[in-house]
């Protein structure tokens, strides 16, 4: 095995002079990746071999013993043992190479460091939430910092997803009713992509992230700023930074009122601005005010407006602090003061952008309710 | 011998023995049902087909609206579940397999005839609740089923209990369809046959049968659990109901793994019989590729795990999975080799059946070779639910399962209409679907090695990097383009099948110069086979036929005593068997 150690050590050198994408894999940003590449690039040459050697042959033979006028077949020997045997024992013995060197890297890739820094991740339709030691909350971007292991500990609200991060050649399926784990040591600062791999529904393909790969100080502050930005914005600005929620909603609420898995924001809001009562699927009407907007964050399970489906929408109780959950209502409140694209996605401002907006009054933060 | 006609098109045959529609939906004959199974599974795979090409053109380009979200998940679905319940699974035994073993045995028809006819009728009934799930609201989980996505009515749509009992009974259908072969074969072999002179695609379909008839019924009862699940609510794989959706991903792939042997072992029979005719030579090492087609159904059976190795499934449990998946590679790549071997100082015919086995050789060998990144552990992690996978398993079930049918439907279709089609477009047919093959799926392999998941409708949006959705964007619509290459060539196949059917040339008995018993009997075949049951020799020794000018085909040389007739050989005299 020593050898093979050595050849895969200098693959990982060589991956490191190699920054971007090759031919057949994405950049290398984890520790693995390099033992992962080294099994994919050595497969793939015998692979590359054989295939040269069978396709050679054949169109060696295609050539020379292509039926003309006259010329019959050849009577040669119809078995022999020896080759035959040949050409299946030198098989047989690539492949347990093969298969050593996928199950070693396998192991490395399935024990993780004692010491990692662990992130808790739930998979819900169609969207990811990481939630950090810190309580720093955040859908769709994982922060993690560099050169540092990382254990998430992963489970799923409703149906299997699959978290997979290319970059790093890590990838495991999201169970419900059981949690999975997979780690990783980033070896690079950036940002990569995360996807979800295993098929589930509608918005399957929009369940997409990135992965922020930070250095060890600039990850604290990403982390305090993930945690406080919201605080210290005005009131007056507080739908604005409601924008920036809203792409947990997006999957299934739309705010141009174009239909969805639920009732569009645009919808809400026009109840909301006059006071209406909505029909509800029990049968009973109900009066859209600011608590109906915070019980059906919280706890939507409460009730369903009349023509969607019940149980569709996450439960989001113990997920948002009061801070961000009235940013969402304020965000749905003044709407029409909301910038939106031409596919209908409201203008996102970063905090600091919002902040300018405020000027520098100090903020009154306080649960509404 | 001579004064016999080969050509029976107008005189009696299985075709116009007798008449009206009645005496082909509820026939008997092998040959008949056959080729109502020919005709069935062509319409499915022009239907299959056509939700490919839909698919490929909403992927041509990021941000495409052609298809919505929950159309172009209902759309693969139907390509995945049409494409392997109703086309590839059925397409070499039920169809060529139905025409082709009885007459290769010499015999008059298979051991059961009505249970035939009931396979058929249970797979158009099947086909019908296929279609009838698209009435009840649609299906969009995947020909997978996985739970608890299919169980749960708030996430699949309404169309999965049909669907579930469509698959159910395809399964039964696809379970007496083996039974019946593998009676057959024990019990109606001809004087001489010997175990060890059946020819090759005999081999292949009683492998397959077996498999058949062992696995299918874990299919049935998993759906059966799932329909249970669905409708009355009963807790087995949601684990809202205290269930277990792993559990499901093993029994499924504990049927569906030995499925993917059901669908390449027979188009690795069709390719034994295609390398050696075409080759004008003796297989070499029968007994190499008899023992493999039966390795691989035994091994197959117990390599489910590795679609399961990011399940959740245990280390361990992922670890063994990986070994023994690698043991299935080692028969598949003795039959590659020997194939050519085959080839060897042969004497070969590059008409379209023989240009289908080399491509089939060809694509074989790519996707049994990616298959090795995907056995291995460490590189399946990355590449799992990739479109590499997609690529892999249409290497190995498009371009090798079916090109193999493809193939022997041209190889046999002399036989069965008793027209020969126009060689030429046949070739520059085979040609155009390989080329545009492999345009359509090469670029797959790197998509998915890039990263790219399978079952995406879109790739782009607010969260997607630019540069990665520039990349995809290359790859995809590279492979758009290739699919409607690969489609002209179907349609000119399409086209000249068709052609041929009313103006082709009438086809000899023996076109190619095969030598198993379906090439001496008339083209096409009457409707008893043959008279008597005649007595084989060794059905890959070429020397005993020449080529017969007047008749446009082969005949046996008139030097030659036939089998059973001469002194040759006491197990042609059926002395010894």
């Amino acid at each position: 095995m020593s050898v093979l150690d050595t050849i895969s050590i200098s693959s990982l050198a060589a991956a490191d002079a190699l920054p971007g994408r090759g031919f057949w894999m994405p950049e290398r940003a984890s520790t693995v990746a390099g033992d992962v590449d080294f099994a994919f690039n050595l497969i793939t040459w015998i692979s590359v071999f054989f295939f040269v050697l069978i396709v050679a042959v054949m169109a060696i033979f295609i050539v020379k013993y292509r039926r003309t006028n006259g010329r019959e077949a050849e009577q040669t020997v119809t078995h022999h043992t020896a080759l035959e045997l040949t050409w299946t024992i030198i098989p047989l013995i690539l492949v347990i190479i093969i298969f050593y060197v996928g199950m070693v890297g396998y192991l490395d890739l399935r024990t993780s460091p004692v010491d990692a820094y662990e992130v808790r991740v739930t998979g819900q339709k169609w969207f990811w939430t990481f939630e950090h030691p810190s309580g720093c909350i955040e859908v769709d971007v994982l922060r993690v910092p560099v050169n540092r292991p990382v254990r998430l500990v992963m489970g799923s609200d409703d149906v299997i997803h699959s978290l997979f991060i290319p970059a790093f050649r890590v990838k495991q399926d999201v169970v419900p009713g059981r949690y999975t784990t997979l780690w990783f040591e980033a070896t690079r600062t950036g940002t990569f992509d995360l996807f979800c791999t295993e098929y589930c529904g509608t918005g399957h393909a929009q369940m997409v992230g990135h992965v922020i790969v930070y250095d060890e100080d600039e990850f604290d502050d990403a982390l305090r700023e993930c945690r406080e930005w919201i605080e210290d914005i005005d009131d007056a600005q507080l739908h604005l930074a409601g924008a920036n929620l809203f792409n947990r909603c997006q999957a299934c609420h739309s705010l141009d009122g174009s239909p969805g898995i639920g009732p569009s924001f645009l919808e809400t809001h026009e109840y909301f601005h006059d006071r209406r009562e909505r029909d509800m699927i029990d049968g009973t009407r109900a009066l859209v005010d600011e608590n109906y907007l915070r019980q059906s964050i919280l706890n939507p399970r409460w009730n369903t407006v009349a023509g969607y489906q019940p149980g569709q929408m996450p439960v989001f109780q113990g997920q948002l602090s009061e801070r961000q959950l009235r940013s969402l209502i304020e965000f749905i409140k003044r709407l029409d003061e909301i910038e939106l694209d031409d596919r209908g996605r409201p203008q996102v401002l970063s905090p600091d952008q919002i902040r300018e907006l405020g000027g520098d009054s100090p903020n009154d933060a306080g649960a509404e309710q | 011998m001579t004064s016999i006609p080969s050509n029976t098109l107008h005189t009696d045959n299985y075709l116009n023995h007798t008449r009206g529609f009645m005496s082909w939906a509820f026939t008997l004959d092998h040959k008949r049902i056959g080729v109502m199974y020919l005709v069935s599974v062509l319409v499915a795979f022009f239907f299959g087909g056509m939700a490919a090409l839909a698919l490929r053109t909403h992927l041509i380009a990021p941000g495409t609206e052609m298809l919505s979200e929950d159309a172009y998940n209902q759309m693969f679905t139907l390509h995945g579940a049409i494409m392997v319940f109703l086309v590839i699974i059925p397409s070499v035994p039920a169809a060529l397999g139905n025409f082709v073993l009885p007459i290769m045995l010499g015999a008059k028809d298979v051991a059961f005839p009505r249970l035939n006819l009931f396979s058929y009728h249970l797979w158009v009934i099947g086909a019908i609740f296929f279609l009838m799930s698209l009435f009840t609201g649609g299906l969009d989980t995947g020909w997978t089923f996985y739970t608890p996505y299919s169980t749960d009515t708030a996430s699949a749509m309404g169309g999965v209990i049909p669907a579930l009992t469509g698959a159910f009974i395809l399964g039964f259908s696809s379970i007496f369809t083996g039974m019946n072969f593998i009676v057959t074969i024990h019990r109606l072999r001809p004087p001489g046959m010997t175990w060890f002179r059946m020819p090759l695609f005999l081999w292949a379909l009683y492998a397959t049968a077996v498999i058949q008839v062992l696995a299918t019924p874990v299919l049935g009862i998993t759906l059966m659990l799932l329909i249970v699940e669905r409708a009355f609510g009963i807790g087995i794989f949601d684990p809202a109901l205290g269930g277990d959706p792993v559990l499901y991903q093993h029994f499924f792939w504990f049927y569906s793994h030995p499925a993917v042997y059901i669908m390449i072992l027979p188009a690795m029979g069709i390719i034994s019989e295609l390398v050696s005719v075409h080759s004008h030579k003796h297989i070499f090492g029968y007994r190499f590729i008899a023992f493999s087609s039966i390795a691989i159904a035994i091994f197959g059976f117990l390599v489910w795990g590795h679609h399961m190795f990011v399940s959740g499934q245990s280390a361990l449990l992922n670890v063994i999975f990986s070994a023994i998946t690698f043991s299935v590679s080692i028969p598949s790549a003795i039959k590659v080799f020997n194939w050519l071997a085959t080839m060897y100082k042969g004497s070969i015919s590059l008409n379209a059946p023989m240009l289908y086995a080399l491509s089939f050789i060809f694509i074989f060998t790519i996707g049994g070779l990616t298959g090795l990144h995907l056995g291995t552990l460490a590189t399946d992690v990355h590449l799992h639910d990739t479109y590499f996978v997609v690529a892999h398993f249409h290497y190995v079930m498009m371009g090798s399962a079916l090109f193999a049918m493809i193939g022997g439907m041209h190889h046999w279709w002399p036989k069965i209409t008793g027209r020969m089609y126009h060689e030429l477009t046949s070739q520059i047919g085979a040609i155009t679907v390989f080329i545009g093959f492999n345009l359509t799926f090469f670029p797959q392999f790197m998509l998915g090695s890039q990263g790219m998941p399978r079952r995406y409708h879109d790739y782009t949006g607010d969260m997607w990097l630019p540069e990665t959705v520039e990349l995809f964007h290359t790859y995809h619509f590279w492979s758009t383009i290739g699919s409607y290459v690969m489609a002209a060539g179907f349609f000119l196949t399409a086209g000249y099948l068709v052609h041929s059917i009313f103006r082709g040339k009438l086809a000899p008995a023996n076109p190619w110069g095969g030598r198993s018993l379906e090439w001496q009997c008339t083209s096409p075949p009457p409707h008893d086979n043959f008279a008597k049951q005649p007595t084989v020799g060794d059905c890959y020794d070429f020397s005993v036929l020449r080529w017969d000018e007047a008749e446009q085909g082969y005949t046996w040389r008139e030097d030659v005593p036939r089998p059973g007739e001469g002194d040759r050989d006491p197990y042609e005299k059926g002395e010894l068997e």
